[in-house]
């Protein structure tokens, strides 16, 4: 009984084996080589799981009920959004690499920054594929340093641009009459008004954001692009700015105890106004904010005259996707300029556009600039005036470190 | 009898505290699925809205067809566990072997062990298996801490009613199976639905589990839930909540109701 059981076993085992292995290797080899036309036809009918974060409702219901529906009308293929944290989704992939699993499950994923380049390195992505996409080549101006470098690494086309984010000041208008502009002011402000800011303690993604761009506009952004990553390297650079966080902590909330651990944290915090001001690295975050009802209609945002750091999300092919050709299609579709219209109107998403102005003509300009902006939103042109370019990632767990050893716990 | 109405009424303070201890996070919860903002110093919220009840009861969300296919999963794993139980429950509560104390502290083992660092195993050897993304990979991987509840709450339960009923229902000629359905089963009815409950609730909390064994391709209601309790989107978690907690409470009375008119059992129930 127990030898019939294992034999059985293996045979299923073998088999499956087998039957991946085989579908794979031929579809692998031939969708880049297929010409455009023959891949929207393979695409036709077929259904594209479409993995990313699902934490904000307004983001999900862009791709629900806005591009889920174009790709069935255009395309007649099916969108199943998963929504899934980043890391849960590198779990499955690298153990799916691990097993040579020949057909997994993702078709598209939502990425960028470490965890590209965590993908990239262990192989675990599919392409180079942008160069395939019609949209791309007509829109997207591939010498711009925010295409070519996803976090200081090299995209090599392993990546389409999917959207743009900037990293904000939010503000209460009613109750703050002055809003800072650079690092100095902030911390006038901070003195005058004790308890009444804060920022969520790093590894938090928006948190870690807030520090390098306090460190940016202190002692400037040119010296990290290339920088050694090294601890002592970095430690040297950042001195002035550790400083700094030391001088404003005293005056923070809690006296800078504790710190809001997400900034989901610190958000609600603003909607209940225990502090002032909360930080975004999603321009539009206040509208949808203030949409939802959560911010109060006073909310606004503000960036520093030397400018914030902005970044680029990114749509990534799984090696072992099982529908390569519908992941091309549709994410040929994300790059057009209807889709990238209505993921830029602030009722939908408020998602920054990623095609290259001067490639548009004078029509599809207007789509983009008849798009009202919301109340408290920054205009495009002054957040790309003051748009720098994010550190390398190898960077910045160093910089975390460096600040959970000096800030938290000293001075108690 | 003044002494007792006394004693009573003490009793009774003492259990309507505890009973707005529990009730009241929940009256927060379904005030907050309705509230926009609630800014601290009001009492009651500032604004109120419907955007959370709406997304979820539109459609697109699929919300429902997944709340209905996580109770279906769900109810699959607790009736397969309790399969399990059953017999290892009667075997720790009434026999005597060797290694019996530490049967049933390995029996805890899943729940003690990390869930996280085992499921990243489970999951290479599923997908070697061919079972991962699949149902049934799913339901295979929830009855592992579902387990150790199933076989501690039965075990107690046997060992309470113990071996005597049985033995009578054999010496007057009932063959093992008739003893099983006629005897046992109505007598520990009761622990079942507790069993049951509990193993319940924990094959529908999971998360880290059902993601990476069902990759997305199994949806669970918790990992709808998940994202928004993460991003602090409070109205979406309160209603998503609320509706889990609805979901498992009035499955719970509805389950104990029959299983307790089909019994007419008197008896009270181990919940």
């Amino acid at each position: 009984m127990k030898r019939l059981a294992v034999i059985l076993l293996t045979l299923v085992l073998a088999l499956n084996l087998a039957a991946c292995g085989n579908q794979q290797t031929k579809q692998q080899a031939s969708v880049l080589e297929k010409d455009w036309e023959t891949i929207l036809k393979e695409a036709k009918g077929t259904k594209v799981n479409f993995y990313g974060w699902g934490g904000s409702q307004m983001t999900n219901s862009w791709i629900d009920n806005y591009l889920a529906k174009r790709l069935k009308e255009e395309y007649d293929i099916t969108l199943n959004r998963v929504g899934m944290d980043i890391d849960s989704i590198l779990n499955i992939m690298l153990n799916e690499k691990q097993m040579e699993v020949k057909e997994g499950t993702i078709d598209v994923v939502w990425i960028n920054g470490e965890n590209f380049f965590t993908a990239k390195e262990n192989d675990l992505l599919f392409g180079p594929f942008t160069d395939k996409l019609p949209n791309f080549n007509k829109y997207i101006d591939k010498d711009s340093v925010e295409v070519k470098y996803d976090f200081g690494f090299q995209v090599e086309g392993y990546e389409a641009p999917y959207g743009k984010a900037q990293f904000v000041m939010i503000h209460d208008k009613a109750r703050v009459d002055k809003v800072p502009v650079n690092h100095e002011e902030l911390l006038q402000f901070v003195k005058n008004n004790p308890g009444e800011f804060t920022y969520p303690a790093p590894p938090d993604f928006t948190g870690s954001a807030f520090v390098r761009n306090i460190i940016y506009d202190i002692v400037g952004y040119e010296q990290f692009l290339d920088m050694e990553p090294k601890k002592e390297v970095v430690e040297e650079a950042i001195k002035p700015a550790i400083d700094y966080f030391k001088q404003l902590k005293p005056y923070l909330w809690k006296e800078g105890k504790t710190y809001p651990a997400t900034i989901a944290q610190l958000d609600n915090m603003f909607a209940d106004k225990e502090v002032v001001m909360t930080m975004s690295y999603n321009p539009n975050h206040v509208v949808s904010k203030k949409q939802t009802g959560e911010f109060p209609e006073t909310a606004s945002s503000f960036v520093f005259d030397k400018g914030t750091i902005g970044n680029t999300h990114f749509l990534a092919i799984p090696h072992n996707a099982p529908n390569k050709a519908g992941a091309l299609a549709v994410i040929n579709f994300i790059l057009s300029v209807e889709a990238q219209a209505s993921k830029y109107d602030p009722n939908n998403w408020g998602d920054l556009p990623v095609l290259d102005n001067d490639k548009l003509n004078e029509e599809e300009k207007e789509v983009f600039s008849k798009i009202k902006i919301g109340e408290g939103a920054i205009r495009q042109d002054v957040l790309l005036e003051h748009r720098l370019p994010e550190m390398p990632a190898n960077l910045i767990p160093i910089i975390e470190e460096i600040w959970m050893e000096n800030i938290p716990a000293k001075g108690e | 009898m003044k002494k007792m109405k006394k004693r009573s009424l003490f009793f009774t303070v003492i259990m309507y505290s505890i009973i707005f201890l529990l009730l009241f996070p929940l009256v927060i919860l379904f005030v907050w699925s309705f509230t926009k903002n609630w800014p601290w110093p009001n009492i009651v919220p500032k604004a109120f809205g419907l955007r959370a009840i709406k997304y979820v009861f539109s459609p697109t969300s699929k919300s429902l067809k997944t709340l209905l296919f996580s109770v279906w999963l769900s109810s699959v794993v607790t009736i397969i566990t309790l399969f399990i139980s059953i017999p290892a429950a009667k075997a720790l509560g009434l026999y005597k072997f060797k290694g019996k104390r530490l049967f049933k502290l390995l029996i805890l083992a899943p729940i003690i062990v990390p869930p996280v660092a085992v499921s990243m195993g489970i999951h290479v050897t599923f997908i070697r298996l061919g079972l991962a993304n699949t149902f049934l990979g799913v339901v295979l991987m929830h009855i592992i801490p579902c387990i150790p509840y199933g076989v501690r709450i039965l075990t107690n339960v046997f060992e309470i009613i113990g071996e005597s009923m049985e033995m009578q229902a054999r010496v007057l000629g009932a063959n093992p199976y008739k003893t099983f359905f006629y005897i046992t089963l109505p007598m520990i009815s009761p622990g079942l639905v507790s069993a049951g409950s509990l193993i319940f609730i924990v094959s529908f909390s999971q998360y880290f589990t059902t993601f990476l064994i069902g990759g997305g391709k199994i949806v669970t209601f918790f990992m709808l839930m998940f994202p928004y309790i993460q991003s602090g989107d409070r109205m979406m978690a309160s209603v998503y909540s609320l509706i889990f907690i609805l979901t498992s409470l009035v499955l719970f009375v509805v389950i104990e109701k029959t299983v307790k008119a089909y019994y007419k059992a008197e008896n009270y129930f181990y919940i």
